[in-house]
This record gives structure tokens, C-alpha cells and sequence, in this order.
């Protein structure tokens, strides 16, 4: 490039003594840092925590958002934009993982094929791994679990078969699609919610039945596009590190 | 009582749908993507300008998202600082928008992404929501300052990756510090329970480790080692929406930290401390800089540490300082990055550069003027809200604070000068002519250009705004009623 910097030295090489002094210096910053920390720590009061904000959402989440998991109420509900911001946070992530990764030559370092039994033991584990994941996040309102959890499961499902051998098939170009449209459905489901004289993520449908599969309106939705915005972007993300075979 | 209004959500979600729709786009259309982009940029300022003018007129607005009132849901609040701070963001991005087609869509795909993080950061009134939109903005930043591609650019990114990442760590251990010790996130809230619950050293340490981690973003001594680094290597569009807007987004975080959550003194020092820090290490490191990339880098953590130095004044003398420093800033700062891009040879090889590009020069020395603060100027300005404020304060460290600004303003007129009678010395005949800067940076140089003489312009209406601005951000308790004590 027509850029050159010789005043900036890029890479460091560390000399030896240098590498124990930093050390030293590293250990004694360290642990000061605990020290800090462990006082500070020490200082509050243990298991009188005022749980100002906590108890209150404790004691109607339930009633206020109709999911019978209190985690995903406030996840969902309480906290929904936080949310949405952790989804874009990943998106992020992967986005520029990928644009470095695309631009550092893809694919250079591919592994070998792990053989034919690991090979068929993937594609075997493959639609297991996609029901185990569907479910976690269909019932992420319910029971422990959700589009965070499911969606890593659903990445495993594609991500499995390209570990045993990378030239295993991978389509980047539905990944993309899938992981942009959940994305946008996230948003546009959140703005539904302003329709009708509310804010951004109210709840849309009704709260139904606690308990039910379609209950707490549009929060499983929500999770749903959530499991697959992060299932489609961990699997592309992995499939650009390992050498996934692009298929236009 | 204060206007609930939903709409105010658009400057976070216009961008967030953008940017993730535009990898699709990218695919199917590589040679529409760029300007797709800028389209939505486009229509998210005017949405935001919108917004801005009915929070100028009937004052700041409130959204509850989700429907859960504050402080048991994440509220946004939209006063004038946090639209302008939107608005700037939005020119910011639009003005320095990546070259090329879809081969760049990463880097279109990221600067949406900072757009809206960005904009959620200003608007957020949720200690946490603001560490989740701040991470949004530093990943993003992290890749565009690797977008440049090359060795050093990967180098840079990959240390400022590192050190952003133990910053937010230790932020996010002070967001748990407040909450185990207050029970809530919201800033409204913690408003009123500061002063009984957070008035003490666990406060104070919160505070601290809050500081170090946005800290990162905004420069703030000792946590600024990227910025050199980075802002040499990353594009010069990168290194001007970095330095010119994304770290005011960081301090204006900080201020409202300091208003609303650590009203105590041993904060204000320690804010007052690092900005004092910076201002000194960043000038002297700007005079003794090998190229003028690398100085501007210097001089933007010390214009940093002034801003930091004004805010921590308390009362809204200091807050209005403070902005008019951060705003200039914001104009001059970004039109020198893309004047020295192709001027990053030493100085001594740029003789009578000014001969063959007179109008970058010309612009050079109006920029150089405003930032050492002559008259009429914008920069006098600011520097002279800094002194009233710092004179009118009791508190003798700002007084010290002072001197060190008029000292360091000295430094600063010494090395630009440098460069200012480098450029119009005549050039020795063999030796080869200096590099001209190409239209891609004349363009937005000239455009703050402009702006800034506009502001010279309209000094008084614009300082008239920016003192109700800062009466509005700096009443701790106005804002939690506006925020908690809706309707009823």
C-alpha cells in the first residue's frame, strides 16, 4: 500500500528482559486490582441486597407479560431493548469477524476431512440438533432455554458436519438472508408495538393463558427471531473461519 | 406532564434495520450498496431532526420501552444535549461514509451499526442499556479501524480490541457495583438515591471503574494508547468520525453519569485529574509527533482532557463549556484528519505545499486559528465559556486546570504554526513536490470549514442555545421527575 509508517513500529518484538519487567508489572497491577476489588466486594453487605427494582418485577412479571419464565419476562419484556442490543452486538461481531476474515483470504487454512465415520456421524446428529434447538427456543417463554440458547444449538446442527470435513456445503447466502430478515423482524415487531398508541416492543396479541405454548403475545416471536438470527450468524461466522465451502 | 413520545426510538432502529438488511442487499445489488446506506443515514437524520425540533420547542420527551414505566423497564430520554450529540452522529457518519461499492458493505454494514448504537448511547437513560448500545459502538469501531486492511491496520485494531475490552470489563463491574448497591439501573432513579446510597467510597470506586471503561472511547488518560495507533492506521475517515464525534458520545455518557448517579466532589476530581492528565501528555506529545497525523491524534486526547476538565465543573457553566469544546472540536478535528491524509510525511518534505494546494492550506491555517482560540472565531469561544466557567468556580484545582489550558494553548499555536510556516516556505528546487489532497478530502473539509464560519456567524443565538442546553442536562433532580413523576 502506499501508506508506510517507519516511525510506528507495528510489531513489537520483546526482548527478553523486557518480557520479565512487564510481567512483573502486569502481576503487581493485577493484583492490586484484586485487592481493590475484593475489599470493595467485601464492603457490601451480603445477602441484604436492596432489591429496589428486583423484587418488584419478581412480583408481577408474570402477571405483566404472561411468560411463565420469569427470565424471559424480563429479557423479553422489562429488558427487551437490551436485548436487541446484545442480538446487534453478535451481529457486529460477525460482521466484522467477516470482513476481515474476507479480506485476510478465506478458506486458506482448511482443515483435513475427519473420515467418513465422523463425517456420517454429523449429518446423522444433524436433524436431532435442529428439533433440540427449535424446541428450546419455542419454549424459551415456558421453560429455561430461549432463542439465545436455541439458536447456538441450531448453529451446532450446521456447524457439525463442516468440523468433520470443510468441504462439507454451506450456504452463505441463505445464512445471510435468514440472519438479516430475523433481525429486521426483531425491529418491525417492536415498532408494531406503536401502532396502537404504545411504545416500542409493547407487547403485541394478547398475554393468553400463563402456561400455554401461545402465550405472553409476542414474546416467543421474539425469541424465535432471535434463535434464528443467531443460529444463521454463529454458523456463517464459523463456516468463514473453517473454510466453508461458498455456494452462490 | 413530560410528553411520552415512541418516536424517539427511530434514531436506534432506522440504522439497526439498515444495517442488518444491507449484507443482503450487498449481495444482490453490490453496486447500489454504498448509497443504500447512505440513504437510510439520510432518512434517520431527517427523522432525527424532526425529533430534535419538538424537543427545542416543547421540551425534553420521554419513551418507556415496552410499556414498563420507569425504573422497572429501560426508558429513553430525549433532552437537547442527547439530540444534538444524535444529530452530530448522523452528519458525522453521513459526511464520512466509506468509499467503494459492495466490496465494502463490511464497513457500510458497521458504520450503521455505529450509527445506531451511537444514537442509543446519547438517548439511553439506563445505566446498563447505555453499556449494551456502548458495546455496539465499540465493536463496531474495533472493525472499522481494521477496514483499512493491511498489517497495521489489523495491529491496531486487534490492541485497541484488547484494551476497549478490559475497559468495558471493568465497566460493567461498576454497573454491578451500583446496582448491588442501590437495587436499580435506572439513571432517573438513581437520581434520587445517590445522594443517600452512593455518597461513599463503593460510589466513588463505581464511578472510577465507569470512568476507565467509557473512558476508553473517550480518550481519557491513561486509557488512550489506541488512539495514536489507530488513528494512523485506520482510514482517515474512521480516524475523523472516531476523534471528531464517536468520543464525544463517550464523555457525554460520562458527564451524565456525573450528574445524575456521582454528584460528589471526589468524582469531580477525579474527572478533573485525567482531563488535567491529558491535556498536558497530549500537547506535549502533539509537538514532539513525527507527522501531522500522529499530532492531530496527540492533540485530540488533550482537546479531550479539556472537555473532561469542563464538565467537571459543577453547575451548568461548566456543561455548556464543556459542549461548545466538544462541538468545536467535533467540526475543526475531522477536516484536519482528511487535510493531513495524504500529508503524513515528516514536515521538513511538505515545504511550499501550500503553493501547490493553496485552498487546503488556506483551510489548514482557518482550522489552526479556531483551535488555538483567536477572536472572533469559534475556538475563542469555547476557550473563553471554559475560563469564565473555571474563574466563577471556588474550587482551586480548576484554577490550576486553567493554567494548564493557557499553557498548553501555547504548545498548540507552537507546533501548528510549525507546520503553517512549513507549508508557505518556498521549496527547495530539487527537492520532490509534496502530495495534494484529492476532492475525497477537500469535500468534507471544506464542509466543516463552512459550518465553522457559519458558528462564527450565529455566536450568540448558538450560545444562547447551548446555555439552555446545559441548564436542562444539569438539573439531576428535574430529570428524574420528568422521567419517574409522569402524569400524575
Amino acid at each position: 500500500m502506499r501508506r508506510h509508517y517507519p516511525q510506528h513500529r507495528v510489531i513489537r518484538p520483546m526482548g527478553h528482559q523486557g518480557n520479565h519487567g512487564r510481567l512483573a508489572a502486569s502481576a503487581l497491577f493485577l493484583a492490586g486490582l484484586g485487592l481493590l476489588l475484593f475489599n470493595l466486594v467485601a464492603s457490601i453487605p451480603f445477602g441484604h441486597a436492596p432489591l429496589h427494582v428486583g423484587r418488584a418485577i419478581l412480583e408481577r412479571a408474570s402477571g405483566e407479560t404472561g411468560a411463565d419464565n420469569i427470565v424471559t419476562a424480563i429479557l423479553l419484556g422489562y429488558r427487551g431493548l437490551d436485548t436487541l442490543g446484545e442480538v446487534t452486538i453478535l451481529f457486529t461481531a460477525a460482521a466484522a469477524a467477516g470482513m476481515v476474515l474476507a479480506s485476510a483470504g478465506r478458506g486458506q487454512a482448511q482443515g483435513e476431512d475427519a473420515g467418513f465415520i465422523f463425517r456420517t456421524a454429523a449429518w446423522m446428529l444433524f436433524p436431532f440438533l435442529l428439533v433440540v434447538g427449535a424446541y428450546i427456543i419455542i419454549h424459551g417463554h415456558l421453560t429455561p432455554g430461549g432463542g439465545f440458547q436455541g439458536g447456538a444449538i441450531l448453529a451446532a446442527a450446521f456447524f457439525t458436519p463442516l468440523l468433520a470435513s470443510p468441504a462439507s456445503p454451506f450456504n452463505h447466502r441463505v445464512a445471510t438472508l435468514v440472519e438479516g430478515f430475523a433481525g429486521l423482524a426483531f425491529i418491525v415487531i417492536g415498532l408494531l408495538g406503536m401502532l396502537g398508541g404504545g411504545q416500542f416492543l409493547t407487547q403485541l396479541f394478547g398475554k393468553g393463558a400463563p402456561g400455554a405454548l401461545f402465550s405472553a403475545g409476542s414474546l416467543p416471536v421474539l425469541y424465535l427471531a432471535i434463535g434464528l438470527k443467531v443460529g444463521s450468524e454463529l454458523a456463517g461466522l464459523m463456516a468463514s473461519v473453517f473454510g466453508g465451502k461458498e455456494k452462490a | 406532564m413530560t410528553p411520552a413520545l415512541p418516536a424517539i426510538i427511530y434514531p436506534v432502529a432506522l440504522p439497526l434495520m439498515g444495517a442488518f438488511l444491507l449484507p443482503i442487499a450487498a449481495r444482490s445489488l453490490p453496486e447500489l450498496a454504498g448509497a443504500l446506506g447512505r440513504v437510510v443515514v439520510l432518512v434517520s437524520m431527517a427523522v432525527s431532526a424532526m425529533l430534535a425540533s419538538s424537543v427545542w420547542s416543547s421540551g425534553p420527551a420521554v419513551s418507556a420501552m415496552g410499556g414498563f414505566a420507569a425504573p422497572l423497564g429501560i426508558v429513553f430520554y430525549a433532552d437537547r444535549l442527547a439530540m444534538l450529540f444524535v444529530l452530530a452522529l448522523h452528519a458525522g457518519v453521513f459526511l464520512f461514509w466509506p468509499r467503494g461499492r459492495g466490496e465494502n458493505a463490511g464497513a457500510f454494514t458497521l458504520m450503521l451499526t455505529l450509527l445506531g448504537g451511537g444514537s442509543g448511547l446519547a438517548l439511553s437513560g439506563d445505566l446498563f442499556n447505555i453499556f449494551v448500545f456502548y458495546e455496539i459502538a465499540a465493536v463496531a469501531s474495533y472493525g472499522l479501524a481494521a477496514s483499512g486492511g493491511g498489517r497495521a491496520g489489523y495491529a491496531a485494531a486487534i490492541r485497541f480490541l484488547i484494551l476497549g475490552s478490559l475497559g468495558s470489563t471493568l465497566a460493567l463491574v461498576g454497573i454491578a457495583l451500583v446496582y448491588g448497591a442501590t437495587g436499580t439501573l435506572n439513571l432517573a432513579d438513581l437520581a434520587r438515591l445517590a445522594p443517600r446510597m452512593l455518597n461513599n467510597p463503593l460510589g466513588l470506586s463505581a464511578f472510577l471503574l465507569l470512568l476507565i471503561g467509557f473512558g476508553v472511547k473517550a480518550e481519557l488518560t491513561p486509557v488512550n494508547t489506541w488512539a495514536p495507533e489507530v488513528y494512523g492506521a485506520a482510514p482517515a475517515r474512521v480516524a475523523a468520525l472516531l476523534a471528531g464525534v464517536v468520543s464525544k458520545l463517550a464523555i457525554v455518557v460520562i458527564l451524565r453519569f456525573l450528574v445524575l448517579a456521582f454528584p460528589m466532589p471526589a468524582a469531580r476530581a477525579a474527572l478533573l485529574v485525567t482531563g488535567i492528565l491529558g491535556v498536558i501528555a497530549g500537547e506535549l506529545a502533539a509537538w514532539r509527533a513525527p507527522n501531522l497525523n500522529q499530532a492531530f491524534s496527540y492533540s485530540s486526547i488533550a482537546q479531550l482532557g479539556m472537555v473532561a476538565m469542563a464538565f467537571s465543573i459543577s453547575g451548568p457553566a461548566g456543561i455548556a463549556a464543556g459542549v461548545a469544546l466538544a462541538l468545536h472540536h467535533a467540526v475543526v478535528k475531522p477536516a484536519f484528519f482528511m487535510l493531513a491524509d495524504r500529508w503524513r510525511a515528516p514536515l521538513e518534505s511538505l515545504k511550499g505545499a501550500a503553493k501547490d494546494s493553496p485552498l487546503a492550506a488556506g483551510l489548514f491555517v482557518l482550522l489552526s486559528l479556531s483551535i488555538i482560540g483567536i477572536p472572533p472565531l469559534p475556538g475563542f469561544w469555547a476557550k473563553f465559556l471554559f475560563l469564565k466557567a473555571a474563574m466563577a468556580s471556588s474550587w482551586s484545582l480548576v484554577w490550576f486546570a486553567a493554567a494548564v489550558m493557557l499553557a498548553a494553548t501555547v504548545v498548540e499555536a507552537a507546533w501548528l504554526l510549525r507546520a503553517i510556516s512549513a507549508f508557505y516556505a518556498s521549496a527547495p528546487q530539487s527537492a520532490p513536490r509534496p502530495p495534494r489532497p484529492g476532492m475525497e478530502h477537500l469535500g468534507p473539509a471544506l464542509a466543516l470549514g463552512a459550518l465553522l464560519l457559519a458558528a462564527m456567524i450565529f455566536t450568540a443565538p448558538l450560545g444562547a442555545s447551548i446555555n439552555a442546553l446545559a441548564d436542562e442536562a444539569g438539573g439531576a433532580q428535574a430529570i428524574a421527575a420528568r422521567v419517574l413523576d409522569k402524569g400524575e
